[in-house]
């Protein structure tokens, strides 16, 4: 530490510290601790010793939780993907500062501020096949629409849908800030040395974009994966394990069996993954900076 | 916004929290400080048993000085945070509502032989909700009264029966099943289906099942267990059932299944009668005012019951408050208005009987009082009731086969430690191997 | 004449995308609207009843009888504007703390994927040991046990935001400042938070949207004092039913003051966001 005023510096960041040191690192280390023993809060009110790793070893021969995994990283994957590309897509037709753009940048984005469980039962009663109103618009096309909610196949459409209708505005919003920030005389330059606007979107907009979108796609995979108000509200991980989440999974494991030594367990089998995940995504954010 | 102006927000934003949090200490203080009389119960919020509760809320306090606190939450909170505060020794809650799927913090709750026996509660009581199952014993000690009492019921068109001649006396599913073939011919070309019922609300399954199996459901070494053939047997019957739904029986809900029936729709429902009796009687509600009635629940298994008792937390600080509150909620002539103003089930015999309300109800009270009187309480565990209803989800969504499904459900069962409390109630009700 | 029919088409095609967008956005709104004043006994008509042949206004009446909704509608202010003003503070301090006391690059990263991780945690398992801490403190049932639960959240996030937006300022901008003598307290305030005031703006939106919209925490240490309208929403779903019109009604009662703020503040998240986002 090479810096004098080092120690102003240490008084700014130590309440921080302490709080996240007892409110975050604590519950994660003792969680990680509890992982290891055998603890169902039903049976007794202490950890009942050691049992090493056969709660990880349960949990990943559990078919359950295959099927979870599973679930999850369809519902993720595909709905990341679409929010990413119909972001950036409704990011460029929504550039601008006329009246009109910035009205409607701003309806785009009230998915995002509406309550995961709020907007879960609002779907809910959007996707019920026989008195919903999506159904009922599909009629008047001569669409016979599907079971949304209780086939296996449409229910996880159904998520689908619902993730990209909540967070496809924050893609919107990031990206235009980044667009925004391109200095107008870059685009102009290239327009004049007979670049198409697509060129100009390769060269130009592309590079700066990258990094962005690198982080965006790096929050709204984790938020999804974590997402469980609006899995709940809509189809309470069914019809059967059709839409169980690995989210769904910890929770029943933690909240609804009290079982926590596996839900530890759980939980850090998706925080190895996730320490992968984040350190993948900063790694190829570094190399594309060079 | 000018930089004087910004820092002087952020000293007033500190300068408020620290206010709160003095504010908040104190609030802390105080709470110790109280002395009077207080007890804390809980409730479901479900637009009943809350409602109930908090009718009587200030004529029970003025009436015993004594200051009573509801809680309500939904059903999945409601749980956690009973399970929450009793594992944990917090005692927040002196009064509890729940049933079995509590089982496993049983050892939490006050015995109360001791009020029961003093205050003759129980004396009008259906018999059969007084007992283990219905009623919830920890070590063959009672911990808890019942205060409602709903048994899956199948409620019918008495006009369409009587039409065409179709008998509704069923006393197995087998028998249910023939009539429901018989009203599928009858009833050809009318948008009326024979049966209506949840069969998409994932955690109803059980109740179709466990009508129609009539084996053991805890074996004989204290484990979850089913008798496979006759599981299956049970299974196949329940998927069949969806053939005499509507259309689009599959993906029914408690709600829309009941309105099938309330629209005049179908000939039969099979459903929790609380919910829709009172409809179903009144005329800007329901289609079928006057034609209908509830019949027998077939066997050769159970009715479901939803029996919620009240107990008594060990850390409550006023238990004999407590059985005050347990004692003015319950009681008979209360449970009778519940019933009338709320929809509640009464598990009061005398309601049933009660020759005034008896003219008013003949074509459902005396079903109700005799489904009550075999129904009985499910020896599971919520993780072993999901496990369940998961599997019999991906049945009906045709993953696997009724076969698959027993075994995987029995696989998954293997690791689930059954609460004693739990093997106490599936032996005296026969549930056990 | 080639050209601009071409504009003309590809502006046609933009219209059309952002309508059908438009549409995508505000007609389940509408809906949602429509159906809190439903009567009760249309909700499940077959065929559908999608405008209700009566208005009433029963749900909202329900929803506010009684003191129980005003109740979670204050806590959920307090909540959200406590949490979002402690966030703010706490964590633009040391975010600028860390930014300026010289870890190298390494660590600094180090620290940044640190705080991401605490915050993409699934939560479910700390819940119980939180929920013992709060009663041990003797703060169940009190805002301040969501307040606190909620700022393990958004500190470490605000945290991050700032930290990586005040590293990438030049380092110029302080240096005429400090040779002039200016203390760190004085930097930070004259200097460092008037430029960085867009994500400042920024990083209170987001937390006041992820406090006000939080549900686990809260369900887990409110019962009724502290109850607030995330919980209120979530309990019209019963065991035996869903009450819809009511959560329709209390939906929107909770909905609305988020869709007022986003309106009046998206100007400064995407200014906020820009100096956060791009530079990274």
């Amino acid at each position: 530490m090479k810096n004098k005023e080092w120690k102003s510096y240490s008084i700014l960041i130590s309440p921080t510290v302490i709080f996240v040191i007892f409110l975050q690192f604590y519950p994660l280390a003792y969680s990680f601790y509890i992982s290891f023993q055998e603890w169902a809060l039903t049976s007794s009110q202490i950890p009942q010793g050691f049992n090493y790793l056969k709660n990880y070893n349960d949990i990943l021969n559990d078919s359950v939780f295959h099927r979870a995994v599973k679930n999850s990283l369809i519902i993720t994957i595909t709905s990341v993907f679409f929010q990413i590309v119909l972001g950036v897509i409704l990011a460029y037709l929504t550039i601008g500062s006329t009246w009109t753009i910035r009205f409607i940048r701003t309806i785009l984005i009230l998915p995002m501020v509406i309550a995961p469980v709020a907007a879960g039962t609002l779907w809910r009663m959007l996707f019920n096949s026989r008195s919903g109103l999506i159904n009922h618009l599909l009629i008047k096309v001569g669409i016979v629409g599907p079971e949304w909610l209780s086939d296996q196949t449409w229910a996880v459409i159904s998520v689908i849908i619902l993730d990209i209708w909540q967070a496809t505005p924050f893609v919107l919003l990031v990206v235009v800030a980044g667009i925004s920030s391109i200095p107008k005389d870059f685009q102009e330059s290239a327009s004049i040395d007979g670049a198409s606007r697509f060129q100009t979107f390769l060269r130009i907009d592309l590079p700066i974009l990258v990094p962005l979108l690198l982080i965006v796609f790096l929050f709204r995979f984790m938020d999804s994966l974590l997402n469980m108000d609006s899995v709940y509200s809509l189809t309470f991980g069914g019809p059967g394990y059709g839409t169980y989440t690995l989210t769904f999974y910890i929770y029943t494991l933690g909240l609804r069996n009290f079982n926590f030594g596996d839900a530890s367990a759980a939980s850090w089998i998706f925080m190895f993954f996730s320490i992968i995940f984040i350190s993948l995504i900063f790694y190829l954010q570094k190399k594309y900076e060079n | 916004m000018s930089i004087k102006r910004r820092s002087f927000i952020k000293k007033a934003g500190v300068y408020g929290s620290g206010l709160m949090a003095a504010n908040a200490a104190s609030m802390m203080f105080t709470k110790r400080a109280s002395a009077a009389k207080e007890i804390t119960t809980t409730f479901m919020k479900s637009g009943t048993y809350d409602l109930a509760a908090e009718s009587i809320e200030n004529s029970f306090e003025k009436e015993t000085g004594i200051d009573l606190e509801i809680i309500t939450s939904p059903w999945a909170v409601l749980n956690q945070n009973h399970i929450a505060d009793l594992t944990t020794g917090t005692g927040e809650f002196d009064v509890m509502s729940g049933e079995f799927w509590i089982a496993s913090v049983f050892n939490h709750m006050l015995p109360l032989d001791g009020y029961v026996n003093n205050s003759g509660y129980g004396s009008t009581i259906i018999n059969r909700l007084w007992e283990p199952g219905p009623s919830n014993f920890f070590n063959g000690k009672r911990i808890g009264v019942p205060h409602s009492a709903d048994a899956y019921s199948i409620i019918y068109r008495k006009d369409i029966f009587e039409k065409y001649n179709i008998d509704p006396n069923w006393t197995t599913w087998k028998e249910y099943l023939y009539t429901a073939n018989q009203l599928k011919n009858v009833l050809k070309g009318q948008d009326i289906a024979p049966i209506s019922f949840a069969w998409g609300a994932p955690d109803q399954a059980a109740a179709i099942f466990l009508g129609a199996y009539d084996g053991m459901m805890v074996n004989s070494k204290g484990e979850y267990e089913l008798e496979k053939d006759k599981a299956i047997a049970a299974l196949n019957l329940m998927m069949d059932t969806a053939n005499y739904g509507p259309s689009n029986a599959k993906a029914l809900s408690i709600d829309e299944s009941n309105a099938v029936f309330l629209d005049g729709k179908a000939a039969t429902l099979i459903c929790w009668p609380s919910f829709v009796r009172s409809s179903a009687d009144k005329n800007s509600e329901s289609n079928v005012v006057g034609k209908w009635e509830l019949g027998n629940w077939p066997g050769p298994g159970f009715p479901m019951v939803s029996a919620w008792n009240l107990f008594i937390s060990k850390y409550s600080s006023d238990p004999d408050s407590a059985w005050k509150w347990i004692e003015y909620h319950g009681d008979s002539e209360r449970s009778k208005q519940f019933m009338e103003d709320f929809g509640i089930g009464s598990p009061h015999r005398t309601t049933y009987e009660d020759k005034a309300l008896l003219r008013k109800h003949g074509h459902d009270y005396p079903g109700m009082l005799s489904n009550l009187s075999k129904a009985k309480s499910l020896p599971w565990i919520f993780e072993a009731y999901e496990v369940f209803f998961r599997n019999v989800g991906e049945l009906m969504s045709g993953n696997q086969s009724s076969s698959e499904t027993v075994d995987i459900v029995h696989e998954a069962w293997s690791s689930i430690k059954v609460p004693a409390a739990l093997i106490e109630t599936a032996e005296s009700q026969g549930l056990k191997g | 004449m080639k050209i601009s029919t071409k504009i003309n088409i590809l502006s046609i095609l933009r219209w059309l995308i952002l309508s059908a967008a438009l549409i995508v956005v505000v007609i389940p709104l509408i809906y949602l609207v429509i159906n809190s004043l439903k009567l009760p006994k249309e909700f499940l008509s077959v065929p559908p009843i999608i405008f209700p042949t009566e208005i009433t206004f029963e749900h909202f009446d329900k929803a506010f009888s009684g003191k129980k909704t005003l109740r979670a509608l204050v806590n959920s202010l307090l909540v959200s504007s406590i949490t979002t003003i402690i966030t703010v503070f706490f964590a633009t301090l040391s975010a600028y703390g860390l930014a300026r006391i010289g870890f190298n690059a390494r660590i600094l990263g180090l620290i940044i994927i640190l705080f991401l991780l605490i915050r993409y945690y699934p939560r479910v398992t700390t819940v119980i040991p939180y929920f013992v801490i709060m009663k041990n403190l003797g703060l169940l049932d009190t805002i301040w046990a969501i307040i606190i639960g909620h700022l393990g959240i958004t500190i470490p996030f605000v945290t991050w935001l700032m930290l990586v937006i005040i590293n990438d300022l030049p380092k110029e901008i302080e240096e005429s400042a400090m040779i002039e003598g200016a203390s760190v307290r004085q930097r930070f305030i004259y200097i460092i938070v008037p430029i960085t005031s867009p994500g400042i703006a920024a990083s209170a939106i987001l937390t006041a949207f992820l406090s006000w919209n939080e549900f686990l925490i809260a369900s887990s240490v409110a019962r009724r004092k502290a109850s607030v309208l995330s919980m209120s929403v979530a309990s019209y779903v019963t065991d035996k039913g869903i009450l819809w019109g009511q959560m329709a009604a209390m939906s929107i009662i909770m909905i609305l003051p988020m869709i007022l703020f986003a309106l009046f503040v998206q100007k400064y998240l995407i200014r906020g966001i820009t100096l956060g986002a791009v530079k990274q």
